[in-house]
């Protein structure tokens, strides 16, 4: 069995400042991290490699300027990573993305399951697991909270409203992972060395593909133009009721009321 | 020159930092008030990896250098000098001495699974009448056939309670003093003739073990000499020097805690009106504090670049750990006084860093201890011999 896992990176909040007022984001210090649905998807697919035995290869959700993403999914236990570069790419949104690694999957071969995070922290992008599924022509499972791998399908538990509910699809599948589904793991110590002072057998498991190899050129026109980036605005002060606990909510009602326009 | 850390050190941060916030921050106060060793943070660690971080992959290490190590120990001492104190005695001088001096047979058998985690060891030096003055052993080895046959005892050893191997350093010669005189040996606690007296009950890392070493009648095999028989000086003084450093990086941690936490609040305790930020009285503070934190790590991190690439290091290892320790307990009196009343009050993790900081100017040679190693080498180079 081999399943694949899509990861991206997002800047550690702990680093930047919002400021909505200036309609600025300060950035203390650069750091990325995982980002957390993919980081979840990744755990997923390294606990069906623990049952199975399956092969782990990651890919990355977008162009990126290094690999440090792939490395660090190889350190906590993938088996193989793509790095995807080239001319013409670095723009690719959501659309091109699915594309290209619909490619990339078809290109590996063999791939049973997809993994992908739900929805990006920063940007809160969540068409990639889809769109990859309509390229590829595979079923999807969205939003799972567990994933298991049995028999030839993808068992999923995943929430509909109040419900937790399982769902089946036949393999291969995309499932995308929710945030926070699963405690990650620690990368392992000699993995981690090994793979950033590129030494040993891990080396040999990080590749780099040319998109150009996988695609034609001119389908990497992403769909989506920026045209400026805005803060929303600042949240109107609440207003603080007193009394009895009968004063209190007839105040509170007579204020919805008159925000609502009622 | 060049500061920058290489990738994989920004790695091992990250999932340092990571484990450390997520696995020990949360659990440190309660460490401190149970008096209880975190075995399954040690567990954890030595599982990732993280116990043999300096150690060579091919005795079961990690293989990231004194500079992974130092990365850890200041990660560690950032949330608990207990943890922080639990690894340093296990890595930095209790694993240390075989790493610098054992056999390839002693490492194989001992530090490879000391590396993995999955044996603890301690370091046994102190005695009730040998503590600055390290070379007053009276521990006493007396070799019969193919072994040494060990009587005395060992006072304030870190991990004592519960290591699964102890470096003990013992009389062979009581002729010939510290240089000639003196064995260091690979003990197993569970051989018979070992046993842990007491436990002390300490001012601050309360979630260490410091317990009293017994041997009576120890029969110790002659393959576990470690090094030279009558040079046991060496392995443990190399051993030092590595401790003194890692320490300093330790002190980092607790600095750059200290900090933080001092910032925090001057963001958002008013008095008078406003924040403390904008008080005069306490941007000086913190702008001491930062000021010495990174000096601090400018010396600890350069230090460690000396002992990856070879070089000598013994004596700004002691700076390492006479700097390190005093800038520490000044960080976190400073903090703790921008807190007031709050800062004395267990509630806050201050009053828990100010117990734990002080053990710094103590242990692995005290601060009066570290300015005589400065002082001699000092003097030494201009061709004076200083007594003690």
């Amino acid at each position: 069995m081999q399943i694949v896992v899509i990861l991206g990176r997002v800047l550690d909040p702990s680093g930047i400042v919002v400021k909505g007022k200036a309609g600025r984001i300060f950035v203390n210090r650069e750091e990325y991290m995982l980002q957390p649905a993919d980081r979840c998807a990744l755990e997923a697919a390294l606990r069906i490699k623990d049952g199975t035995g399956a092969g782990v290869v990651a890919l990355p959700r977008s162009p990126l300027p290094d690999d440090d993403v792939l490395r660090q999914a190889l350190a906590t236990g993938a088996d193989r990573a793509v790095y995807l570069t080239g001319d013409g790419f670095k723009g690719a949104d959501a659309a091109v993305m699915a594309r290209v690694l619909a490619a990339t999957v078809e290109r590996l071969g063999g791939t049973d399951l997809v993994l992908v995070g739900a929805t990006t922290m920063d940007t809160g992008q969540s068409q990639l697991g889809s769109r990859l599924a309509e390229a590829l022509g595979w079923p999807q499972v969205i939003g799972a909270w567990q994933v298991e791998a049995v028999d030839g399908k993808v068992r999923v538990v995943r929430q509909e409203g109040s419900n937790y509910v399982t769902a089946e699809a036949d393999l291969p599948a995309v499932v995308t992972m929710l945030s926070g589904a699963l405690k990650p793991r620690y990368p392992n110590g000699v993995r981690l060395i090994n793979i950033y002072k590129d030494v040993g057998e891990i080396a040999e498991a990080l590749e780099r593909w040319d998109v150009a190899d996988l695609v034609s050129v001119d389908t990497l026109k992403p769909l989506l133009e920026r045209r400026g980036r805005d803060f929303p605005p600042e949240r109107e002060r609440g207003v603080r009721v007193n009394g009895t606990l009968e004063e209190m909510a007839q105040a509170a009602t007579d204020a919805l009321q008159q925000r609502i326009g009622g | 020159m060049d500061f920058t850390f290489s990738p994989e050190h920004i790695a091992l941060r990250r999932m340092i930092r990571e484990f450390a916030e997520t696995e020990i921050a949360p659990i440190a106060a309660e460490l401190d008030r149970e008096h209880r060793v975190p075995f399954e943070v040690l567990r954890k660690l030595g599982e990732i990896g993280l116990l043999g971080v300096c150690f060579p992959q091919e005795y079961g290490g990690m293989g990231a250098g004194e500079m992974g190590y130092c990365i850890l120990m200041e990660e560690l001492g950032r949330v608990c000098t207990s943890t922080g104190t639990n690894v340093g005695a296990h890595i930095g001088i209790g694993a240390m001495a075989i790493h610098l001096d054992g056999t390839p047979e002693q490492k194989e058998k001992y530090l490879t699974p000391l590396a993995r985690g999955e044996k603890i060891a301690a370091f046994g030096l102190t005695e009730s009448g040998a503590g600055s003055d390290a070379a007053s052993v009276r521990t006493r080895a007396v070799r019969e056939g193919d072994s040494w046959i060990l009587d005395g005892s060992k006072v304030f050893i870190t991990n004592g309670g519960y290591a699964d191997i102890v470096t003990v350093m013992a009389v062979t010669d009581p002729t010939l003093g510290a240089r000639g005189g003196i064995t260091a040996f690979i003990v197993e606690t569970d051989w018979e003739g070992f046993s842990v007296a007491r436990e002390e009950d300490k001012m601050g890392i309360r979630g260490t073990s410091t317990a009293e070493l017994v041997f009576e009648e120890l029969r110790v095999p002659h393959e576990n000499v470690l090094g030279k028989v009558g040079e046991g000086f060496i392995p443990f003084m190399k051993s030092l020097d590595m401790g003194r450093l890692t320490l300093g990086a330790a002190c980092v941690g607790g600095a750059q805690m200290a900090l933080e936490t001092a910032v925090r609040w001057a963001k958002t305790r008013k008095q008078f009106g406003v924040e403390l930020a904008h008080k005069q009285s306490v941007q000086w503070k913190i702008a001491n504090m930062a000021t010495e934190l990174e000096a601090l790590r400018s010396l600890v991190y350069r230090v460690a670049w000396l002992v990856d690439t070879g070089q000598p290091f013994s004596q700004l290892a002691a700076m390492c750990k006479l700097y390190g320790s005093e800038v520490a307990s000044r960080a976190i009196d400073t903090a703790l006084q921008i807190h007031g009343g709050l800062g004395f009050s267990r509630d806050f993790p201050l009053e828990r860093g100010f117990r734990d900081a002080r053990i710094g100017e103590i242990y692995e040679g005290t601060s009066e201890i570290q300015r005589i190693v400065i002082a001699s080498n000092i003097f030494r180079e201009h061709g004076v011999r200083i007594r003690p």
